[in-house]
């Protein structure tokens, strides 16, 4: 019977009560949560396709050793697919032409992920025995057409066809040979795997999580010391990456998680209050304390339950739509339903519930039912319980979405004395402008001792507000001001093209064609891939970059800070006997003519290897060592978007090495065509469009910008809730008031104005707070992390203040506008009868 | 020789004092009264005598720091306050100066509240059939806002009536009310109360209204100073 009154009552009060405000609050919370966490889940899911297409599998096994079975038998038990992979330099021979290449030998099964697409002219045809199929660049090398015989080793293989899609190519333009494809039922055939020879071989397997984690944990004791788990380097880092961008997010909307249930928790007191009265009753009628708590706790139990359901709907919507847009960008894209965000969507619903709004619910069955005789006042007092709860409440909710306790902590405690500084500063402005509100004698007056008789619930808005003006206009200055800057910084005729892989005999006739096409080559550079060993005979700490597929909640890399940090792959090097013009000597010295054996470094990587001028630095390069003494140390101007290195080497070490190089050119977009011509020329060099790398940043960066716009709207959301709740909570004082002034004789006009200044005060005090933290911001990101010179920003100076003023008045007016109009008559019946 | 009624209401030596920040302040002293079953009892007094308090007392809304109260032979000052609200489910009615209807529900979901809360079976039916009686029957589904002061507190009237207890306790029944209105209204408080035989103690400062009980006690300065009329045994 009492549930019927509880629902009865529920239906009624969330039309027309303080209940449709909780209600929003917990619907945006879970909102904010399913869709931020879904739509990250959507994306790594994509990305990991992806990224399992560029390895052909999920995941691979190197081995320099021959294929033992019964790695595969391990991976059929635990029901994986998979696949063997040979990779080997040969000689390939066409009639009296012969050419290196690179071969890759596939089982039938290849690729496990991504697509190979074979095609001989226009026709798409499939991997086969006794056919060769190879990169565009081989046919022009060898003279060869569909159908011809070529030579590999012992055997002859005919061309079947051209490779036009192969998922686990290595990136164009820095690989060395040109590429062959075949079938690995050929390779015994060639007789070109002896004992000795350089082999890779590569067991590919494809399954679920779990099965590829059992497959890793079986073959432990198995593995070879030289067999590798090919750790996907970009899955790795894109997972890493992922976990963090979603961490970010999800702290970024925690912000808006935490002001929303502010709102409810606002709401919710303000509720409590109103009902005081209609709890005395019920008591008075019968009801005991235990009933009246269970009353309005089923009461706040159905208003989560439901706003849990909507919030969960509209967030998975959310995702979908998410989905849908991923599929345009991912064509193979295989969308896969995740149970986390809606689990993490109804806890927030119920911490947010329980944690904010429960306890002054609660505390209403407490009113004396002696209330109906005479009324008593609410308490005014701080409920500290309260305040403890809520605390622990966004505590646990940060903790759960960084799933980190220092971070949680630090931010706990940042927030805190964020909203400190403010509620301090706020007292401070209110209390300078006291004397000006003793008078009270016009509507200013009035309007700043109404501000200063409700400083608490004031600089609660005046905090959330803050919050949301200052994530608006950063967001706004970091895309318009920051990036625009950055970008200016580029020189508009600096290089958008590289062209690598450029022989020496090559370099005078590519600088030729180039002139006749009245454009020029920039510096050639000299280029091999090395890798740093150690220094000073310490070994360097390679980073781990984790699968995030083994160890999904691990996004930190274990490294000891005190040893010396590798790269964690091979470099570019490159020798030169003159300082690279966009480059500047921070300490040592640069090559002299008589330098030997000598090497510039980075300065930020010299930093991290901890290096020291007089280093001794062992180098691995086409398999021999070098050693070189460090002798200087760089700072590289990166964004010249000119050829930069790492490691610069002095000439005399590298006499005895093959060389490509590579330069940097400015093709004009009108001129793209050049490049097919460049192409057919040169079929041996590769160009790599700058523009459209810059291109894809700009992708990225307005996508993450509509991440960032996301929260931003649903911060401002919860802000604006916040700012309702908290007017509708001073309605009752208000009307009170407005009855009272208005029998004194006080104008509608008076009125409205005193309001406007009131929250016109507001405003500016939220858009000048938020101005002041933007500017700060925006200077450590300007010179950080952007390296650009500091500047003030004129424009956020009025656009702060203004923003806050006007939202938060017209917000306020729209509220108020009805009390305001009301005629004294009724204002006073109303104020009789309360 | 006339007999007697029984007693349903009785105190002895009650006293109310209450604890202020830096003093206590005695607001009953002494007070012992007996009211029989089915007797109207006024109790009068200026304002700030006391008269509301001894009220809540009576009505188990609150207790006395000494004392004894003895409601339908039960030991009110014995009881918890879970205890005392079982009580008042079972046989109290209430009546209050501001109507208090709860705005959420309609006319006659107030006038049924009482009768679900002790768990009565069709309290439609009989919720309907007072609204009836009050003359409120087509405002059965408008909201306390949509209603006059005298609807208001007809409705009320009829949500005090619903569980057909045996006292009611009325406070200032008509003071929010017009003359004319709350002529009305007290009219249909002695109606139904004569019909249904309940027990009627109210609180008033209205001599009209105290003169249409059977009795009248007189509350100064938290002490009973006199009562009028038989069937109403006091201490003075």
């Amino acid at each position: 019977m009492h549930f019927k009154i509880a629902w009865r009552m529920f239906w009624r009060e969330l039309r027309k009560g303080e209940l449709w405000i909780i209600a929003f609050a917990l619907v945006l919370a879970v909102v904010t949560v399913v869709s931020l966490t879904g739509i990250t889940e959507s994306v790594r899911s994509a990305l990991m396709q992806r990224s399992s297409s560029f390895m052909a599998a999920d995941k691979v096994l190197r081995s320099p050793i021959p294929f033992n079975s019964a790695y595969f038998d391990t991976a059929a038990q635990l029901q994986l697919t998979s696949a063997r992979q040979m990779q080997f330099n040969t000689m390939v021979f066409a009639d009296d032409v012969m050419q290196l290449v690179s071969v890759k030998a596939v089982s039938a099964e290849y690729p496990l992920r991504g697509k190979l697409v074979l095609k001989a002219t226009d026709k798409i045809v499939e991997l086969t025995p006794g056919h060769v199929y190879v990169e565009k660049r081989v046919m022009q090398l060898l003279q060869l057409d569909i159908g011809d015989k070529l030579s590999i080793g012992a055997t002859e293989l005919i061309l079947g066809g051209v490779i036009d899609q192969e998922p686990d190519a290595p990136t164009a333009g820095f690989t060395g040979q040109p590429r062959i494809l075949m079938h690995i039922n050929d390779v015994a055939a060639t007789q070109v795997v002896q004992p000795g020879s350089q082999i890779n071989y590569r067991y590919l397997f494809a399954g679920t999580e779990a099965q590829l984690k059992q497959l890793q944990t079986s073959l432990e004791a198995k593995l070879t010391p030289s067999d590798r788990w090919q750790q996907v380097d970009r899955s790795s880092s894109i997972g890493s990456a992922l976990d963090r961008a979603e961490k970010f997010l999800l702290l970024a909307g925690l912000l808006g998680i935490v002001l929303a249930a502010c709102a409810s928790a606002v709401a919710a007191t303000r509720y409590s209050e109103r009902h005081r009265m209609a709890v005395a009753v019920i008591k008075a009628l019968g009801m005991t304390e235990r009933q009246t708590k269970l009353l309005y706790f089923s009461q706040l139990l159905l208003i989560t339950m439901l706003s849990m359901i909507i919030g969960l709907i509209l967030g998975q919507l959310a995702c979908f739509g998410a989905q849908f847009l991923i599929e345009k960008w991912v064509p193979d894209f295989v969308p896969v339903f995740s149970a986390r965000p809606l689990l993490i969507g109804i806890a927030t619903a119920f911490i947010c519930s329980m944690l904010f709004a429960l306890r002054p619910v609660l505390r209403l069955a407490e009113v004396p039912s002696l209330e109906v005789l005479r009324q008593g006042a609410p308490s005014v007092r701080l409920d500290v319980v309260h305040l403890v709860t809520g605390a622990v409440a966004v505590f646990g909710l940060m903790w759960m979405f960084s799933q980190d306790w220092v971070t949680s902590a630090l931010l706990f405690i940042g927030c805190a004395i964020f909203a400190g500084v403010l509620l301090l500063l706020a007292a401070l402005l209110v209390r300078i402008v006291k004397p000006v509100a003793a008078g009270q004698s016009s509507a200013l007056q009035l309007a700043l001792a109404n501000l200063r008789r409700r400083l608490w619930a004031n600089s609660f808005q005046l905090i959330t507000f803050s919050l949301a003006i200052f994530l608006t206009l950063l967001l706004y200055f970091i895309r318009v001001e920051l990036i625009g800057q950055w970008q200016a910084q580029v020189p508009a005729n600096a290089p958008n093209h590289f062209m690598v892989n450029i022989n020496d005999q090559q370099k005078l006739e590519l600088t030729t064609a180039l002139q006749q096409q009245q454009l020029s080559a920039g510096k050639f550079y000299p280029m091999i891939s090395g890798r740093i060993l150690s220094v000073n005979g310490e070994m360097l700490q390679e980073p781990e970059i984790p699968d995030s597929a083994e160890n999904g909640q691990k996004s930190q890399q274990t490294k000891n800070d005190n040893k010396r940090q590798g790269f964690g792959r091979e470099l570019n090097l490159t020798w030169l006997s003159e300082l690279p013009t966009n480059n500047q000597l921070t300490s040592g010295k640069w090559f002299a003519a008589e330098s030997r054996a000598e090497v510039s470094v980075e300065a930020r990587s010299a930093e991290r290897m901890k290096l020291t001028l007089g280093d001794k630095m062992a180098l691995s390069i086409g398999g021999q060592e070098v050693t070189a003494t460090v002798t200087s140390f760089r700072k590289v101007d990166w964004n010249s978007l000119q050829p930069n290195f790492f490691v610069i080497l002095s000439p005399d070490l590298m006499v005895d090495f093959p060389a490509n190089y590579m330069t940097a050119v400015h093709i004009p977009a009108e001129r793209a065509d050049l490049l097919n011509e460049v192409a057919r020329q040169f079929p041996t060099v590769s160009v790599i469009s700058v523009s459209a790398i810059l291109t894809q940043i700009n992708e990225i960066i307005t996508q993450v910008s509509v991440a960032l716009s996301v929260i931003m709207v649903l911060v401002f959301a919860a802000a604006v809730l916040v700012l309702i709740a908290q007017v509708q909570a001073s309605l009752d004082q208000r009307e009170q008031e407005i009855a009272i002034l208005r029998t004194l004789g006080a104008t509608k006009a008076f009125l409205l104005k005193a309001v406007v200044y009131e929250y016109l005060v507001l405003g500016l005090l939220a858009g000048g707070f938020a101005t002041v933290l933007v500017e700060a911001l925006l200077s450590v990101l300007q010179v950080r992390l952007f390296e650009l010179p500091f500047q003030l920003h004129p424009m956020l100076w009025w656009m702060g203040p203004t923003l806050g003023a006007v939202i938060i008045v017209s917000l306020a007016m729209v509220q108020l506008r009805g009390l305001l109009n009301m005629p004294s008559a009724v204002l006073l019946r109303r104020a009789l009868h309360a | 020789m006339n007999e007697l009624p029984s007693v349903f209401i009785e105190t002895r030596n009650l006293q109310k004092t209450v604890q202020l920040p830096s003093s206590s302040l005695t607001i009953l002293t002494d007070i012992n009264l007996t009211i029989n079953r089915g007797q109207s009892v006024a109790i009068v007094g200026a304002s700030g005598s006391g008269k509301s308090t001894l009220l809540g007392i009576l009505a188990g809304l609150d207790q006395a720091t000494q004392g004894e109260v003895f409601l339908a032979g039960q030991a009110l000052h014995q009881m918890s306050d879970d205890e005392r609200a079982a009580l008042r489910a079972k046989k109290v009615g209430f009546v209050f100066q501001s109507f208090l209807l709860l705005p959420a529900l309609t006319a006659l979901e107030n006038v049924t509240l009482p009768a679900e809360l002790a768990g009565l079976k069709d309290a439609r039916a009989k919720g309907l059939a007072l609204l009836e009686q009050v003359g409120l029957a087509e405002r059965a589904d408008f909201f306390p806002a949509q209603l006059s002061g005298g609807e208001q507190q007809r409705v009320a009237i009829a949500r005090a009536f619903i569980t057909k207890p045996e006292i009611l306790f009325a406070d200032e029944p008509s003071a929010n009310l017009d003359a004319n209105t709350g002529e009305m209204v007290e009219n249909l408080l002695f109606d139904l109360n004569q019909q249904q035989g309940t027990t009627l103690v109210l609180v008033t400062h209205k001599a009209s209204l105290a003169e249409r009980c059977q009795a009248q006690l007189v509350m100064q300065s938290g002490r009973l100073t006199r009562s009028t009329d038989s069937g109403a045994n006091h201490a003075l």
